[in-house]
């Protein structure tokens, strides 16, 4: 079998990233929204 | 933008006479020709309702920004109820009502003719319970807002108005159940056509929803705006509305994403990713989308914490088939970059069709709905919901996921369905028109979006008309964003306009000939669909355990603690 390198144009790899980047968007405004809630009540 | 001739999907020879030759026509699918006339008749009535909505939001907005007044004895509340029934309830479900029917239409074959007279039957039901709610508030009797929260009391004819655009939907929903039920017993051991199960997830999942409003509307509202009994239960209404309500919201979404699942990957020349994470994604939002209508109530007394708690975990499930759907998309549009020749990790991205825009205006639809779910999780997130309820953060909030993502993307899939409809195309000028219109929305959105949640952060309440509060301080700091939020929403106006000039062309003006109604096939090696998925009995036994679980308790003590009521309230 051919020693072939897996490059990131044989995966998903960018939908991984742009999926966990999201995930990361969402968790930014919950944490920024929840310091503004600990600071108010 | 006319088809390519060499779509693949059906052949149509067999049926040809000898000798006869194949026309670009033969080679499309179409949806039948007396099923797009119904699903047309939807069509004008929503785009109607979305000129006379989108007005009566700009007038919202001026009037909340201080510098302007109704003329003619107009109300606030008024306004603000036209905009919010006719874009939320009308808008939608007309849209959605004529989009499904296309496309079991077009996915599990033409409606028989019984299923057909339902569908019309459906239709014309919708329609009279519309004009007769929409009455009632154009005389100023039914200023309630598209919650219609008691104690608020509406004339009785708007409440039996709306519970007739409810049955009109069950019965139209019922036909398109019915042909996939036909398409299920001619086609034993198969897998359905996917556009059609999904619109029979979308209409089981309305028929339960519905069940709360109309109990609600039945046997509270209706007997109390008549004057039958004097006094009406606020906490069970609402309880019954938000089991309601919240679902309405994926009934909106559900669509949606129908077209981000389905017809998007055809549209960028793609395939779907896989089959089985589309009905998967859909038999989840089925279950977790009615369980959780509390999460609307955290801040009401009259409703044990536990249950309350119960209801926001039970929400936070939906963020599952949520993610599902965006790594399917962006895998979907990876495959697609790569084949075109997209090299690195994000080189792809570069290579869809941006100009298209039935791949851009809904584009822009799915980018809001990141801000749009984050925003939606802060809400439901019980102790942080103290600090935007009842503030228009809410209003930012679903003006980025009902009036972006899923507006944007149902204008999308207009663009190339009512030319479908009618047998005609969208040009290249009406093309870039709409990707303006899509541009456009999303610059006045951001704005006005922005502002409001903003403002909803700094405490300025939603619904309300413009007050200064007796000079509040605080209130004092909302005025800027309100001036921003009317800067948007005429932004916003004059998208609708250019979208309503599209719509006026692709249904009388733009030039004959074949528009395709997108459906992509599956990519290889995307697997085989588990039957299980399709075992609506399973998911419905399961869906049915979540509702007990999840209202049982709370409704039993709502009423063994019921308090002597209500009697109705006109404010306006």
């Amino acid at each position: 079998m051919a020693n072939h390198k897996k490059t990131s144009d044989d995966n998903l790899k960018g939908t991984l990233y742009a999926t966990f980047g999201i995930g990361i968007i969402i968790i930014v405004i919950w944490a920024l929204c929840f310091n503004l809630f600990i600071d108010r009540f | 933008m006319t088809t390519a001739v060499t779509n693949k999907e059906i052949i149509k020879e067999k049926q040809l006479p000898k000798g006869k030759n194949l026309t670009t026509k033969d080679r499309l699918i179409k949806v039948d020709r007396k099923d797009a006339k119904l699903a047309l008749a939807h069509m004008y009535v929503a785009f109607t309702a979305l000129l006379v909505g989108g007005l009566a939001g700009l007038l919202q907005v001026f009037v909340r920004s201080g510098a302007f007044q109704l003329p003619f004895g107009i109300g606030y509340y008024q306004i603000l109820t036209v905009h919010g029934v006719l874009l939320g309830l009308i808008l939608t479900t007309y849209f959605i009502m004529g989009f499904q029917l296309a496309a079991v239409s077009r996915t599990a074959g033409a409606l028989s003719n019984t299923q057909r007279k339902l569908g019309w039957i459906g239709f014309w039901l919708m329609t009279i319970g519309t004009v007769a709610a929409a009455t009632m508030v154009l005389l100023n009797e039914a200023s309630v807002l598209y919650t219609f929260y008691a104690p608020l009391q509406a004339h009785w004819i708007f409440y039996a108005g709306l519970a007739l655009v409810v049955v009109g939907s069950w019965i139209e929903g019922l036909s398109q159940i019915m042909r996939y039920v036909q398409w299920r017993k001619e086609n034993k051991g198969q897998t359905s056509p996917l556009l059609a199960f999904m619109a029979v997830v979308n209409n089981l999942m309305w028929f339960v929803a519905s069940l709360g409003v109309a109990i609600e509307v039945l046997f509270q509202l209706l007997p109390w705006s008549l004057g039958l009994v004097e006094r009406i239960d606020v906490l069970l209404s609402r309880t019954l509305f938000w089991y309601f309500g919240h679902a309405l919201v994926y009934f909106w979404l559900l669509p949606a994403y129908m077209v981000w699942y389905v017809v998007i990957p055809k549209v960028i020349g793609g395939k779907l990713f896989s089959d089985a994470l589309a009905r998967l994604s859909f038999m989840l939002f089925l279950l977790f989308s009615i369980p959780v209508g509390v999460h609307h109530q955290l801040t009401e007394p009259g409703i044990d914490g536990f249950w309350k708690f119960l209801q926001v975990v039970l929400t936070f499930f939906v963020i599952v088939p949520s993610l599902m759907t965006a790594f399917s998309m962006f895998a979907t549009f990876e495959l697609r970059g790569r084949e075109l020749g997209g090299k690195g990790v994000l080189g792809w991205f570069r290579q869809l069709p941006w100009k298209d825009s039935r791949f851009l205006v809904p584009f822009i639809g799915m980018v809001a709905f990141i801000p749009g779910g984050a925003g939606g999780i802060v809400n439901a997130s019980y102790q942080m919901n103290q600090l935007i309820h009842n503030t228009i953060w809410v209003t930012g909030h679903f003006h980025l996921t009902i009036a972006t993502a899923v507006v944007l993307t149902y204008f999308g899939a207009a663009f190339w369905l009512i030319p479908h409809l009618t047998g005609r195309t969208l040009t290249s000028r009406m093309n870039s028109l709409a990707n303006t219109a899509g541009i456009l929305w999303a610059v006045g959105m951001f704005i006005m979006s922005g502002a409001m949640h903003i403002a909803g952060l700094l405490g300025a309440p939603r619904r309300s008309e413009y007050s200064t509060y007796g000079g509040s301080e605080q209130a004092a700091e909302w005025i800027s964003y309100q001036f921003a939020q009317a800067i948007g929403g005429t932004i916003l106006f004059i998208s609708i306009l250019v979208i309503i000039g599209v719509v006026v062309n692709l249904l009388w003006f733009a030039p004959k000939g074949e528009e395709e109604f997108p459906v992509a096939e599956v990519a290889e090696g995307g697997g085989s669909t588990p039957a299980i998925l399709e075992n609506f009995k399973v998911w419905g036994v399961i869906l049915v355990a979540l509702i007990l679980i999840a209202y049982t308790f709370p409704i039993f003590d709502i009423l063994s603690n019921s308090p002597a009521g209500s009697t109705g309230f006109k404010l306006w």
